[in-house]
Parts: C-alpha cells; sequence; structure tokens
C-alpha cells in the first residue's frame, strides 16, 4: 500500500486532482448540513448576482439558491457516476470474462452483442433510452449503464484473452478448480488495474452524460443536479451570467479531477511502469 | 348589446376602417422576414389550430371577418351581416370581385362548402362554433343565409381567417378533406400567395397582386423562418435579421432585455385577446389524491399567482380570479370567485385541510400526489417546481413528471393516468368556443386533446351551460355565467392559474401589423417596413 502511494504521489497532477475530488465529495456530504432546505426551494429574490440578498453564488430566476444546488447537485453527479459505473463494470466483467475465458461460440456471441451497442453512438443512445422510459434518476442511471459497460467489456475479455494460457491457470485447471472460480479467484484479480482505471474515467463520463441529459431537459425534474442548474439558466445567460457558469465551473473542475486521478491510478498501477523504477 | 345594435357598430367599424386606411401613405414594398416556431406540420388552416399555421394561413386564406383591437369586427370577405329578430337566420353579404389565387371566382358556393363541409366536419373547434348551423342557403352567389337550430351569438366571434378560414370549394370538393394536397399548396383569397417550402428552413409568401383591397397589400414578400433554438431566435432579432417574432419566438427575459438595450426593437402584448390563454391545473376528479374538491379548494388557495407571472413571465399575465378570463370582463361574462387569492395564503389553506380532516404525518405529509406538467420548455417546469414547494407547505408531497408531447398527451387525453397536470388552455373570443370544452359532461371525450380530462360531471352546470349557449340577451347570458362561475369556484375540477400573456417583439421597421386582435394570426395586408 504505502509503494502505491509513492508511485501515485510521484505525480503531482494526481495529487491535487485527488485533493479537488475529496473536496467535492466534502462538499457533497456535507450538503444537507450547510444547505439543510430543499434546493429547489425558491424565494422573494430571483435573479440575485453572487453575494446580493445573501446568495452566495447568485439565485436563479426563481430565487432559488445556485450556490445550495451546487452543493446538492454534487451529491446527485458523484452517486449517478458511481452507480452507474459500477453497475457497467459488474455486467462489463461478466460478458468479457466469460467471452475471453471460453472463446470460439460463445465469444463470437457476446461480442457480437457487445458490438451492436457499440455501433451506436452513446450519447444517442442514451438520449434514446431515457426518452423511451420516464425522465427518472433511475432511467439516467441505467442509460449511462447501458452505453459504457461495452468499454469494459472489450477490456476485460482481452485481459482474459491473454492470461488464460498462462502458467498459474494451468495450474489451477490440473488442481480441477471450477471455470468460474478460476475466472473470479485467478483470472479477475490479476486484471484489476486496468479495471480500476477505465471505471475511475467512466465515473468523469458518467457524470457528464448526465449533465448532458439534465442540459437536453431529460434529467429528473425532481432531483438538483449541475446539468439542470445549466439548462435552466442558459436561455438567461445574457441577463443572469451566474445561474449556468458556476455549475459549469463545477462541473470542469469535477470531471478534471477524476481524470487527473484516472491518470495517477494509471501510472501506479501500471506493472510496467512499476518495473522501470 | 342587443345583437342590432352589434350589427350597427360593425358597420360603423367598416365604415372608419376604410375611411381611415385611405388618409394614410404607407411604402410599398420590400420583404418581412419573421419568426414561425416551430416548422409547422402542414399549411392545412381548415383542419388544424397549431400555432405555426395560426402563423402563416391568415396571410394566405380570408375570413368572413376580422376583429379589431377593440373586439369589433372588421369585413374581409363578407362586407356586412344581418342576423334576423329570432336570431336564427343569419345572412352573410359577401364582396364581389374577390378571386381565388388561381384566378377562379369566390363565391356563395364556397362558402357553404367550408363550413358545412369543411369546418363543421374536420376543424377542431368548428363543430363547436357552427353547432347550430343547419343548413346555408346561396341565392345569389354573393349571398350566404346560414339558418340556424338555435340563436349562436358567439359564432359571430368565430369568423376570423385564423378561426374560420375559407377554401376554395373547387380544390376539395369531392375529396378526403384531411388528405387533400390543398394542405400543402395552399390557394386561397388573402393578400399573400404561396411560393416556397424549404423544409427546415422558410416558408416564402409572394405579394397577391389581384387582392380584393386596393393598394394592399403593402409588402411584396413574406418570409416565415423556422429557428430551432430559443438563444438564436434572440440573436437574429437583435441583429434585425426577423423583424417580428410572436407567441414568445423570443423568450420573456430577452424580450425584456431587447426591449430595454434596443431602440428599434419593441414588445406588445397585443395581439392576444381572441385567443386569450389561460394557465391552469386539471385535476383527475374520479381517482386519485383529489377527487374531494376542498383538497383542489386549498390548492387554488395555496398558490401565489403573482409570484408565478412575476418571476417564471417576468410580469407579463394577469392571476386568474374565476374559470373565466378577466377578458370576458367586456362582454359581462366575468365575475371575481373566491378561493382565487392574487397572492396565494398558505395559511389558509393549511386550515381548510385541517377541517376537512386531513391529518399531516410526522413528516408533515398529508397526501402524495403524482405532478405532470405540460412539456412545452423551462417556463412551465420552473412553474411546476413552485408549485410543487408550495404544495410541500400545505402537507401535499408531490413528484414532478416531464414527459415527451405524445406520451403526455395519451397519458392525460386518453389514458386520465394522471393526479394533476400543469397546462393552459385557449379560453378563445367567448366561453362557448373555449370553456365549455372544459366542463361539459358531453366534452369527456377519451382521446380529443384539450377538452375535459377532469371526467367533471355535473348536470346542473351542463343545462347552464347550455343555456348560456343558446341565450340571446346579454343581460340573461352574463346571469347564466355569473352561476357557471360560482359552481365552478365551489367544484374547482380545474384551478386557474393565471391569464398569460403573450408578447410580440418587433421591430419597429415594420409597422401596420398591429391593428387586429388575432395578432400574428392576422392577415398583414396592412403592414408595410418603413
Amino acid at each position: 500500500m504505502n509503494s502505491f502511494w509513492n508511485r501515485f504521489s510521484r505525480n503531482k497532477s494526481a495529487v491535487l486532482g485527488l485533493f479537488i475530488l475529496g473536496l467535492v465529495v466534502f462538499m457533497a456530504s456535507i450538503a444537507g448540513l450547510i444547505y439543510p432546505d430543499d434546493p429547489f426551494l425558491y424565494s422573494r429574490f430571483p435573479l440575485s448576482g453572487p453575494g446580493v440578498n445573501g446568495f452566495l453564488l447568485g439565485s436563479d430566476s426563481i430565487g432559488r439558491d445556485v450556490a445550495s444546488g451546487i452543493a446538492h447537485g454534487a451529491k446527485t453527479s458523484l452517486l449517478i457516476g458511481l452507480i452507474a459505473t459500477l453497475a457497467a463494470v459488474f455486467i462489463g466483467v461478466i460478458f468479457g470474462a466469460f467471452a475471453g475465458y471460453y472463446g470460439g461460440l460463445v465469444d463470437d456471441v457476446l461480442m457480437r452483442i457487445t458490438e451492436v451497442f457499440q455501433t451506436i453512438p452513446s450519447f444517442v443512445f442514451a438520449i434514446l433510452l431515457v426518452a423511451i422510459m420516464k425522465p427518472s434518476i433511475e432511467s439516467v442511471v441505467i442509460a449511462i449503464t447501458v452505453v459504457s459497460w461495452p468499454a469494459v467489456a472489450r477490456l476485460v475479455r482481452g485481459e482474459f484473452l491473454a492470461l488464460k494460457n498462462r502458467e498459474f491457470v494451468q495450474a489451477c485447471h490440473t488442481l480441477g478448480m471450477g471455470d468460474v472460480r478460476i475466472m473470479m479467484a485467478e483470472i479477475l484479480p490479476n486484471c484489476l488495474s486496468p479495471i480500476i482505471v477505465i471505471g475511475s474515467l467512466m465515473v468523469a463520463t458518467a457524470i457528464l452524460i448526465e449533465s448532458g441529459l439534465a442540459f437536453l431537459g431529460l434529467g429528473d425534474p425532481n432531483v438538483m443536479s449541475w446539468g439542470f442548474q445549466i439548462s435552466d439558466g442558459r436561455s438567461m445567460l445574457r441577463v443572469a451570467w451566474w445561474i449556468c457558469t458556476f455549475p459549469g465551473i463545477a462541473i470542469l473542475i469535477t470531471v478534471l479531477a477524476i481524470n487527473l486521478v484516472g491518470e495517477g491510478l494509471n501510472d501506479a498501477l501500471n506493472p510496467r511502469l512499476r518495473e522501470r523504477n | 348589446m342587443k345583437l342590432s345594435n352589434f350589427m350597427s357598430t360593425v358597420m360603423m367599424t367598416a365604415a372608419i376602417a376604410f375611411g381611415g386606411a385611405a388618409a394614410l401613405a404607407q411604402s410599398a414594398g420590400g420583404s418581412l422576414v419573421f419568426l414561425v416556431q416551430p416548422e409547422p406540420p402542414t399549411m392545412a388552416g381548415y383542419v388544424s389550430t397549431s400555432g405555426p399555421i395560426g402563423l402563416l394561413g391568415p396571410k394566405i386564406y380570408d375570413g368572413l371577418f376580422d376583429y379589431d383591437n377593440d373586439g369589433k369586427m372588421v369585413p374581409v370577405l363578407a362586407e356586412s351581416v344581418d342576423v334576423s329578430e329570432d336570431g336564427k337566420t343569419v345572412t352573410f353579404n359577401l364582396r364581389k370581385g374577390v378571386t381565388w389565387h388561381d384566378g377562379k371566382p369566390f363565391t356563395s358556393a364556397d362558402v357553404q362548402f367550408t363550413i358545412m363541409e369543411v369546418l363543421k366536419k374536420v376543424h377542431p373547434r368548428g363543430p363547436n362554433s357552427f353547432k347550430e348551423v343547419n343548413s346555408i342557403d346561396t341565392p345569389d352567389a354573393h349571398t350566404a343565409v346560414f339558418n340556424l337550430g338555435n340563436p349562436a351569438p358567439y359564432m359571430l366571434r368565430a369568423l376570423s381567417a385564423y378561426e374560420s378560414p375559407m377554401v376554395p370549394k373547387h380544390l376539395l370538393e369531392g375529396q378526403d378533406i384531411k388528405s387533400a394536397k390543398l394542405a400543402n399548396n395552399p390557394v386561397g383569397t388573402g393578400p399573400f400567395k404561396f411560393t416556397e417550402w424549404k423544409k427546415g428552413q422558410y416558408i416564402r409568401l409572394d405579394k397577391n397582386e389581384s387582392y380584393w383591397k386596393e393598394g394592399r397589400p403593402y409588402i411584396d414578400r413574406i418570409v416565415g423562418r423556422f429557428i430551432p433554438d430559443a438563444s438564436t431566435r434572440a440573436a437574429a432579432m437583435e441583429k434585425g435579421e426577423v423583424l417580428y417574432a410572436a407567441y414568445n419566438a423570443v423568450s420573456n427575459v430577452e424580450a425584456v432585455r431587447l426591449n430595454k438595450e434596443k431602440d428599434n426593437i419593441s414588445v406588445t402584448t397585443d395581439g392576444y385577446s381572441m385567443i386569450n390563454p389561460m394557465a391552469l391545473i386539471e385535476f383527475n376528479t374520479k381517482e386519485g389524491p383529489f377527487t374531494n374538491a376542498v383538497v383542489r379548494r386549498a390548492i387554488s388557495t395555496a398558490i401565489d399567482r403573482q409570484y408565478m407571472i412575476d418571476t417564471i413571465f417576468f410580469g407579463y399575465g394577469n392571476p386568474a380570479t374565476s374559470a373565466l378570463s378577466s377578458n370576458f370582463a367586456a362582454t359581462g361574462l366575468h365575475a371575481e370567485m373566491p378561493h382565487y387569492p392574487a397572492t396565494g395564503d398558505i395559511a389558509a389553506a393549511n386550515q381548510m385541510l385541517d377541517d376537512a380532516g386531513y391529518k399531516k404525518d410526522s413528516d408533515g405529509v398529508r397526501m402524495k400526489a403524482m405532478f405532470d406538467l405540460i412539456p412545452y420548455g423551462e417556463d412551465w417546469k420552473r412553474g411546476g417546481q413552485y408549485i410543487q414547494q408550495v404544495l410541500g407547505e400545505i402537507g401535499i408531497d408531490v413528484e414532478l413528471r416531464y414527459e415527451d408531447v405524445p406520451t403526455w398527451l395519451k397519458r392525460v387525453y386518453h389514458n386520465y393516468d394522471f393526479d394533476m397536470n400543469l397546462n393552459y388552455f385557449y379560453q378563445l373570443s367567448d366561453p362557448v368556443l373555449g370553456v365549455h370544452r372544459h366542463y361539459g359532461t358531453n366534452m369527456i371525450r377519451k382521446g380529443t386533446h384539450f377538452v375535459n380530462s377532469s371526467r367533471y360531471s355535473n348536470a346542473g352546470l351542463d343545462a347552464l351551460l347550455g343555456a348560456g349557449m343558446k341565450e340571446p340577451n346579454a343581460e340573461n347570458r352574463s346571469a347564466i355565467y355569473m352561476e357557471i362561475q360560482k359552481i365552478l369556484a365551489r367544484d374547482m375540477p380545474v384551478v386557474n392559474l393565471f391569464e398569460l400573456e403573450f408578447l410580440t417583439v418587433y421591430n419597429t421597421k415594420l409597422k401596420g401589423a398591429y391593428g387586429s386582435s388575432m395578432g400574428a394570426y392576422s392577415s398583414f395586408a396592412d403592414a408595410y417596413l418603413d
């Protein structure tokens, strides 16, 4: 663990990313404490600029606090990013593992299915899915999962293909271990590093997709999110720049931070880089 | 107003309109580019009352009459109209020498065909407007005699080019009206002829050189442009690329800014009184949490209507005070009713629910409900979010639902699968035309959009609606609608929120386009560029 941290911390920007991400997570976790009111709560002071009428980052057209929206929206964005990624990784690992391990017909069938999903542009596909289901937090998570898992499946398949004929796997076969146990207990731990890296980057993508959907009016109208704030404020950009500028900055630095952390993880977990030391 | 008085007003208005026009000297020529949002599906104004069709149709087709900003009738294809003493025979004297854009003469046969075969059969509101018309006689080519079953004073409010366009019999007869080619190649008698439709970009209309009105139209060409993005529309207006944008094609917030920052751009709320739009909440009165009228009254009491107008619509609108719009006050059909506070009274609403025995649980929740929002953009979403907060304060926990238009229409008007629904209706120029459809038992029409989705049914009210429809005497009619409003303020199957004021944003270069109460749905024959 110590050596991992040493390798990770060698990448200064990754540490910065981790710090920013930590701040965002902290903000999300205390959102309910610093802004106990519903972020949708209207007030009598619409379109107040930053610092005016006690609104740190201004208020929107029906007087909702932009700062409160950002704090509560952080929770939504992170949660959606995390859940969608976990679900996508889960499905992707299963598809990839079976395809790579068994090969042949199983591989063909599973990979053709994966390709069907990959041929559709992911954001358009996500819009379509949310439009078919009703816009809600569940349908957004499902849509992001559905468009994200094929990349994981591809990656895991490649790793399994490379590992399945290695000596330690052969040894497991001779010991009489079952296929599922070999896959999950032996091969999977050995390809965890690239999965973690791709997973971390997928969180960032998921946050962007969620914001994009909310921006297009396909978010859950009951849940505050950054994308919703931007979409709500966009038409007033010339009159009240702060409504969509601050959530935009929040998305920018969060996604940037997650990408930096992902890069750092890549450096720290990549065995080839490890040998170079 | 007695009908005979009404008629003399019509004639006087006609005289003023003609006399006044001759005194002005306008510059002719030029192109008028204006915003049409969204792109219309067809140009068949005789089949659909859809907004974008209304922006273009009345430039191509004429009606029998138009209405000025005071609501007075202005002769168009009909030079005058006589209503018999018993109100059951209405005679239109048609203008002579009018031709269709293809050169064929316009005659009383066209009027007969339009009303009986087109508007009464395929138009969304025509069956209502011309319900009492049993037959039309055409003693000569320029006289059309409408034989009514009962007096129908409201019919004379539905004769504009938008509401009842006159269409050519020779191009529609013997065809399926809904699928006739005329829909995309319109041929009317109006001031402009259809020239070109570039899908996704614009519709172009050119001056009708043989228009019946001497010297009109002034403008050589009208181009209706389609710009899907709201910010781009505002920018086009700001740059002077388009000169006219009605029905909030430029959003209120941008309109207010342009009006303030630009000397050559103005806004007006004129031109919508015949449309008379009302924002409202429809309730499911048969199932779900809102079957009890007390709850509906409490909701009406809690909502701060003025706040919604000020914040969401930037001050444009008037708080509703009854089931009928205050625009009907001119004809004596409006009165302020209880449970319509302009600024909302949360305490009173809570008290009403307490008294009715709706207890709050430990979370302060009395009941839960689903709230559907009209999917017409973010203004309505914001409105829904505001109402969600307010209802939370009176213990009604609502979840918002925002779907695409077909799903929403099907849910509300076909499946009745909703609790409460944010919407707006056009109340039009008479309650018979725009309001009855909301409340009558005969208007519970599964699958028909924008009718009685509350499934509210009250025999007493039905009788009053029927009486109001037939009553020719203004005073008696006023008394009938007073009763109707009282019943509706008590039962509230629909809670009216506010009278919407649509904004027209225009470049001051465009003049003469504002004389009709049909506003953007008028012919623009008198419009000119300065």
